[in-house]
């Protein structure tokens, strides 16, 4: 059976986009692609069913008809916690191989997304080599690549990885423009002289980072005061203004696509935005602001949307909103599927599948 | 250009209604008034409002009119505005509200009505205002309360209230006005406009305006300087602090600006800043009688001891001198005056001083031609006689070309004396300091409008250059430029101490070498903009081993401060010694664009504050004033024994940095910190820079 389980040294690497990206490029070329996260984190109610964010999103994604409860058999839930240190034994590799049966059952290739970090789940045995040792597949690791430091992180995983065999290689992800040259001259070939395979290297890219304010306004519950017809805009920032208006106009300046985040009492700040031409304005407080203030905003056609909650936590949810490459809407699958196909070695990737 | 605005023929009045308390009819009882021209009612309702004949639109009116006031609800305005444009008016108020102040869908209103406006070749005032007054034509097209008295005031204002209130003030002291014009949201007319119609309007002597900000910053500058050359212009500008920006913001929808950048800009165009109502009150009526003084030497005549002394320190903090008499004058005093009299400057007649010696007092004084202008105190004592004085000051006032100001310190018994002044509009203020505030204004402007405006100065510099530079920034999305980019300022002539960008250790070194030590290693990374925060400036290097030390350590120390940072090398420079650090720096300011700062550098900077600003492009004679203007400026020239420093060095750095801000809109902000400035005749050294592009 062709399989690969995607992991990674730390969250948020890119693990769910690579799936979709690969998962998309495969059935693109007339595979019937299968998918499964077998220890879900991040809890979800699906019609009654508990599954994970990550599965579910990718259960829309390649239209799977699989049960639910085989795309993530194992929920890390708070008893399963407890159970393990108990020393309960719950034959959690048996579940995962009967629901890999399942699931491979009528496919050509199955994509395993990895829990959180690569040693996750090592309390009840699940850590990604153990998955993979239980189901024979190989794993490829994504990593972001920051600094030098991410080497270090590299080799390391390498290392809990253990069985030479069963690492098929690795993708740098959100490699920064100006890091690009040093990577691909230094990182790339030292990486290989180690033997390790580097199946491609990603630049950052500003279209995964982005969302639509549409999409802000839905997260946020937010209501829609002015600029209607600019939801479908991008935004890749979000800024807070909390500052002296002077600074704050200098500030908004500097970073264009972005939303500007702000009490709704705050007209000097929302004046600043509105004149640096930010892309959205989020009122917090649910304090509506000046009616002069929205005139202005339309006149510029900026949308403003006003929320309930205070700035704080509207930063919160900004923060899991803007940056991560969750695949809500069509321009971003596009963009990964792009980078791929231009950024990693496709052709060696599915012969180290299987395929 | 606008004088069929203010002196129309015929007015229709669209929306005119017979209902009293309605906006409309008080519109129309206003024009019935004072105006002599034709007056139109429009309303499809009526046939007739007060005896006048009135038409459903202003296309069934026989023959139009010159201009229209609209005051029908907002919705109803673009439509009134089309008709307007079809029946050929070219002027229109709207005094209408319900626009952009309101939201939404009044902006869009207001957009509309601005097009259609421009569609027709109308000029529009308003909307959201109290309307316009002019008081030559007979013309009030507003709803205020009453008629403005004739005067030589031209009065705007972005708030009605402030012009309705001014017009009851006024009312009280007898001072009047040529034109009051309440400027609602500007959408087409601005105080750009009626500035350059007021330059050369006759009735006109004083420009007066409360504002909340200005449409086109520059546009106003380069008007204003113009025409304060002919007539005083003195604005008071509001929302200078956080919450007063605020509440601007809240109130028109605009920002406020920066404070730095409207003092600069004022300043620079000869605009005359009052800091309270009082004040523009006060100026107002000061400029709308008195003469220009020719010099700031000022005379004091009291009758009180305390209030003269108090005087005499008003004047020292407003910059007046006091005049020294010439003998002539003593004499004369001497042999007129009681023998207690004090007779030198401030002049106290004593507490029992006649009418006819405050004549004779007042008389020697403005014959001495060291006196530039008078202040005259009086204080209602047991003996003195505060109609008889008031009556002798208009006699004597009506035979002088100096500025006499008053101020008759007290309440019920000044107050027949006040009358006579007000009514002969010689301005008397309740307090002395208010008098000597408004003399210290008309010093200032006699100067102001004798200076000739100096034309920014041009050098060969390489713009193509700069052009490209920033354009493959843009282009690769890099949004702040530093060090890497010195070949900016070569381009345009501001020296740069000698610098070499290297990639290694061994580069360093050996560029080392060739410069000469002593040498400052600094890191280059576009990714760090406060370097000596991140450990990536290191000085005074005297051997290559310091070099090497200071390398490794450096790269370890950005490395732990900023993982992420990419570093493309360091660079190395001269060590330059013996001189000072300033700063010049640049923001770009909303409503008047570049706005320079100079200031001392150094550590205490932020605590000082001692910076000041101009707006670019600017010329030679601001920049230099821009320099001696900080507190801290003796340290340039030199104290103790120091030799001074090389000025004219900064001066000309400052001409070259105004138009390289002035070429490149797309540079947002700028900043040489530190210059080094040599001692005189060595020239200055740009030591680090640091700029913020903007632009897609």
């Amino acid at each position: 059976m062709a399989s690969i389980l995607i992991s990674s040294s730390e969250k948020y690497s890119g693990k769910s986009s690579l799936c979709a990206g690969i998962g998309i490029i495969l059935k693109d070329k007339g595979y019937s692609v299968g998918y499964m996260k077998p220890v879900g984190n991040m809890l979800v109610d699906v019609n009654g069913v508990l599954s994970d964010e990550d599965s579910e999103q990718a259960r829309k994604l390649f239209d799977l008809k699989d049960d639910i409860k085989n795309i993530t058999p194992i929920l890390l839930t708070d008893n399963l916690v407890e159970d393990a240190l108990a020393g309960v034994e719950k034959h959690l590799d048996k579940t995962i191989i009967d629901a890999y049966g399942e699931i491979s059952r009528d496919k050509d290739v199955v994509l395993l997304e990895g829990t959180g970090g690569i040693g996750g789940g090592a309390i009840y045995g699940l850590s990604d080599p153990q998955v993979a040792s239980i189901i024979g597949t190989k794993i490829l690791l994504v990593t972001r690549y920051e600094s030098i430091h991410a080497i270090d992180r590299i080799l390391s995983d390498i290392e809990l990885i253990h069985d030479p065999d069963m690492f098929a290689g690795i993708i740098l992800n959100e490699v920064d423009e100006g890091q690009l040259e040093h990577v691909c001259e230094l990182v790339v070939p030292f990486l290989e002289n180690k033997g390790v395979k580097v199946l491609g290297v990603l630049p950052k890219d500003t279209t995964l980072r982005s969302v639509p304010i549409s999409e802000i306004v839905e997260d946020l519950h937010a209501e829609v005061l002015a600029g209607s017809e600019n939801l479908e805009v991008l935004v890749d920032h979000y800024l807070v203004g909390a500052m002296e208006v002077n600074s704050a106009i200098k500030y908004f300046r500097r970073t264009p696509n972005s939303v500007v985040i702000t009490g709704g009492d705050r007209s000097d700040i929302q004046m600043a935005a509105i004149e640096a031409r930010v892309k959205c304005l989020v009122l917090t407080g649910n304090l509506q602001p000046s009616a002069a203030v929205l005139g202005s905003a339309d006149e510029a056609q900026i949308p403003v949307i006003l929320v309930r909650g205070d700035t704080m936590s509207t930063i919160e949810r900004m923060e899991r909103l803007i940056g991560r490459a969750r695949f809500r809407r069509e321009h971003k699958l596009g963009r990964m599927v792009e980078l791929i196909n231009n950024n990693v070695n496709v052709k060696e990737l599915m012969s180290l599948i299987g395929l | 250009m606008l004088e069929k605005l203010f002196d129309p023929a015929s007015v229709a009045v669209i929306g005119a209604s017979r209902t009293e308390g309605k906006v409309g009819r008080a519109v129309l009882d206003n024009l019935l008034e004072s105006y002599s021209g034709r007056i139109i009612p429009i309303n499809p309702k009526a046939d007739e409002i007060l005896g006048l004949p009135c038409y459903p639109t202003i296309l069934d009116a026989p023959g139009g009119a010159e201009l229209a006031v609209v005051v029908v609800p907002a919705v109803l305005v673009p439509d009134a505005l089309e008709k307007c444009g079809l029946a050929g008016v070219k002027n229109v108020v709207v005094i209408s509200a319900g626009f952009k102040e309101a939201g939404i869908e009044g902006s869009k209103l207001e957009r509309r009505c601005a097009e259609i406006v421009k569609e027709h070749g109308m000029r529009m005032v308003g909307p959201n205002c109290l309307g316009i007054i002019d008081t030559a034509s007979g013309l009030n097209a507003s709803f205020a309360a009453s008629m403005a008295k004739k005067g030589n005031i031209a009065m705007m204002s972005q708030s009605g209230a402030i012009c309705t209130s001014t017009l009851d003030w006024a009312d009280a002291r007898g001072v009047g006005f040529s034109k009051f014009i309440s400027l609602g949201n500007k959408a087409d007319l601005s105080e750009n406009d009626f500035l350059l119609e007021m330059e050369d309007d006759e009735n006109t002597a004083v420009i007066a305006a409360y504002l909340e900000g200005v449409k086109d910053g520059p546009k106003f500058m380069e008007i204003a300087r113009e025409v304060s050359r002919k007539k005083p212009v003195i604005v008071i500008k509001s929302g200078r602090t956080a919450v007063g920006s605020r509440a601007v913001s809240s109130h028109t929808g605009t920002l406020a600006g920066s404070d730095e950048a409207y003092n600069a800009a004022f300043s620079q165009s000869n605009v005359i800043r009052a800091d309270s109502v009082e004040q523009l009150m006060d100026y107002i009526r000061a400029f709308s009688s008195q003469p220009i003084p020719d010099g700031r030497n000022i005379a004091i005549i009291t009758n009180a001891g305390g209030l003269g002394i108090l005087t005499a320190d008003a004047c020292q903090f407003a910059g007046l001198s006091l005049s020294s008499f010439n003998e002539d004058t003593i004499g004369k005093l001497r042999g007129k005056l009681p023998p207690a009299a004090s007779l030198y400057n401030p002049v106290d007649v004593l507490g029992d001083a006649r009418p006819d010696i405050y004549g004779f007092a007042i008389e020697t004084i403005l014959d001495d031609p060291n006196v530039d202008g008078v202040i005259l105190l009086t204080s209602p004592q047991a003996m003195t006689e505060i109609k008889s004085i008031a009556e002798v000051v208009v006699e004597k006032c009506a035979h002088t070309k100096k500025p006499i100001l008053c101020s008759f310190v007290g309440g019920t018994r000044i107050e027949e004396g006040e009358a006579i002044l007000n009514r002969h509009h010689i301005p008397n203020y309740p307090f002395p300091e208010r008098a000597v505030a408004s003399m210290a204004a008309l010093c200032d402007y006699g100067v102001m409008r004798e200076h000739e405006y100096v034309l920014p100065e041009k050098f060969d510099v390489d713009k193509e250059f700069v052009s490209s530079l920033l354009r493959d920034a843009i282009s690769n999305g890099r949004r702040t430029l530093g060090l890497e980019s010195f070949d900016i300022l070569r381009a345009y002539g501001i020296p740069v101490v000698e610098t070499l960008n290297v990639k290694t250790l061994q580069g360093a070194l050996d560029a080392c070498e060739n410069m000469g030590y002593p040498v400052v290693m600094k890191v280059l990374s576009a990714d760090i903009s406060h370097k000596t925060d991140v450990g990536g400036v290191r000085i005074g290097l005297e051997n290559a081993d310091d070099v090497e030390r200071a390398y490794l350590t450096m790269m370890s120390d950005v490395r732990r401060y900023m993982p992420h940072a990419v570093v493309s090398g360091v660079q190395v420079q001269k060590m330059i010694t013996g001189g000072k650090e300033v700063i010049i720096g640049m923001n770009r300011d909303v409503q008047f664009g570049p706005l320079l700062m100079f200031g001392l550098g150094g550590t205490y900077v932020e605590v000082l504050k001692d910076v000041s600003f101009s707006v670019a492009p600017v010329g030679v004679d601001v920049l230099k004033k821009m320099v001696s203007s900080i507190r801290t400026y003796p340290i340039l020239t030199g104290v103790r024994g120091e030799s001074p420093s090389d000025i004219a060095s900064i001066v000309d750095t400052l001409c070259r940095v105004s138009q390289l801000v002035s070429d490149f809109p797309e540079i947002l902000e700028f900043e040489i910190n530190p210059l080094m400035v040599l001692p005189e005749g060595q020239g200055c050294v740009a030591m680090d820079i640091r700029l913020t592009l903007g632009g897609e």
